[in-house]
């Protein structure tokens, strides 16, 4: 059974203090917990993020596909397990369920990069297939200062590319990402401070 | 050094302030603004490169017909996670609310609920009951109802198929001992 998170709004004009719900998908959650139909709703809002972080992670189109899959299917069968741990430290509006899809997320990008590493030949349909579907290097030479940007972060080490991505491409609050990571707050700031240095230097470079 | 930063070192002072402009930045694309806050912190390359991201880093969806499918193969996985949640309630223990023990063996109306006779469902705790049979409780309680008697009557007289009704039977022969 989900915990309460509750924290305390001093709205003073309003006549004093008063009790916010602090995670923003709290009644999705609920509602999916009591009707699994009614899952979809978190899919949906969440269908994008989960598939843009997966294909930062993989870089191949497929794979991602496969790992956003998995993780939806694990987040439903394992959501009656799902706990909201939301603090007044992470702000209104912080998702300790967004926190939680995308630890599910993270281990199903290790997975596939586990598999590829067991199986690294590419799969026959892939070697059948004229073109991929998506690449993003590609479209973004197009413009080069976005293809620029990207292999700047593509060439980032683990956690610091992962944390650049879930802050700027998902748009996460320091304290989700340190969730997502299973860090603190203070080693994600100073990642992402780092991983930044790294971009501009590169970036630096190429524009040279 | 402004608030918030006190007993920090230079590193974590440095990323508090990155973390900070982009705060500013990332609430200002969402705001749709076309301009970065104007700040002179931190350094102008941090800011150059945190504003590249910001604007040339794609958000990504994948393709309708994938969006779907994996709708309809959770849609699928739902109904299976309700049967099962269906198929389990039948398993579990019914949660007992009164406890007096006439409400407990009578219905509003006073009736007893259920016929004794043509009642053979197997002994588990039924909600008109009220709270399980305590044998020996119900026994020596001087506060046992009439239908309470009636039914612990119409336990000892059926055939010997349950530890219930064996241990009613014993509890009734220790009596009349």
């Amino acid at each position: 059974m989900a915990r309460p998170a509750l924290r305390k709004v001093d709205r003073p004009e309003e006549g004093g203090p008063r009790l916010a719900h602090l995670d923003r998908d709290r009644r999705l959650v609920e509602a999916a917990q009591a009707d699994p139909a009614r899952f979809e709703a978190l899919y949906r809002k969440y269908l994008a993020q989960v598939y843009s972080y997966a294909f930062y992670e993989l870089r191949d189109h497929h794979e991602a596909e496969d790992a956003t899959e998995r993780t939806f299917l694990a987040a439903l069968t394992g959501l009656g397990r799902f706990e909201e741990r939301a603090r007044p430290a992470d702000g209104e509006g912080a998702s300790t369920f967004r926190v939680w899809l995308f630890q599910i997320a993270r281990n199903a990008v290790a997975e596939r990069r586990r598999r590829r590493r067991r199986r690294p030949e590419a799969p026959l349909e892939a070697a059948a297939s004229v073109a991929a579907p998506l690449d993003l290097e590609a479209d973004a030479t197009l413009r080069d200062e976005a293809g620029a940007a990207l292999r700047a972060v593509a060439r980032l080490p683990g956690d610091r590319r992962r944390a650049l991505i879930l802050r700027f491409v998902d748009e996460m609050s320091t304290a989700e990402i340190a969730g997502v990571l299973g860090r603190s707050e203070g080693a994600v700031r100073v990642l992402i401070h780092r991983a930044l240095r790294s971009v501009a230097r590169d970036l630096d470079d190429a524009s040279r | 050094v402004t608030d918030g930063f006190a007993g920090r070192d230079g590193h974590e002072v440095d990323a508090l302030v990155t973390d900070r402009y982009l705060e500013a930045l990332l609430a200002a694309h969402a705001r749709g603004a076309d301009r970065s806050p104007a700040t002179t912190e931190p350094s102008p390359l941090i800011r150059l490169a945190a504003d590249r991201l910001a604007r040339d880093l794609p958000r990504l969806h994948p393709s309708f017909l994938f969006e779907e499918a994996l709708a309809a193969r959770l849609a699928e996985v739902a109904a299976r996670l309700r049967l099962l949640a269906a198929a389990g309630a039948e398993g579990l223990v019914v949660p007992l609310t009164s406890r007096a023990p006439d409400a407990a063996l009578t219905g509003v109306d006073g009736a007893p609920t259920g016929d004794p006779a043509t009642d053979d469902r197997p002994d588990v705790a039924r909600p008109g009951l009220g709270r399980p049979l305590l044998i020996g409780g119900a026994l020596t309680s001087a506060a046992l109802s009439l239908a309470g008697a009636a039914y612990v009557a119409w336990r000892r007289n059926r055939p010997p198929d349950s530890a219930m009704v064996r241990a009613a039977r014993a509890v009734a022969r220790t009596r009349s001992a």
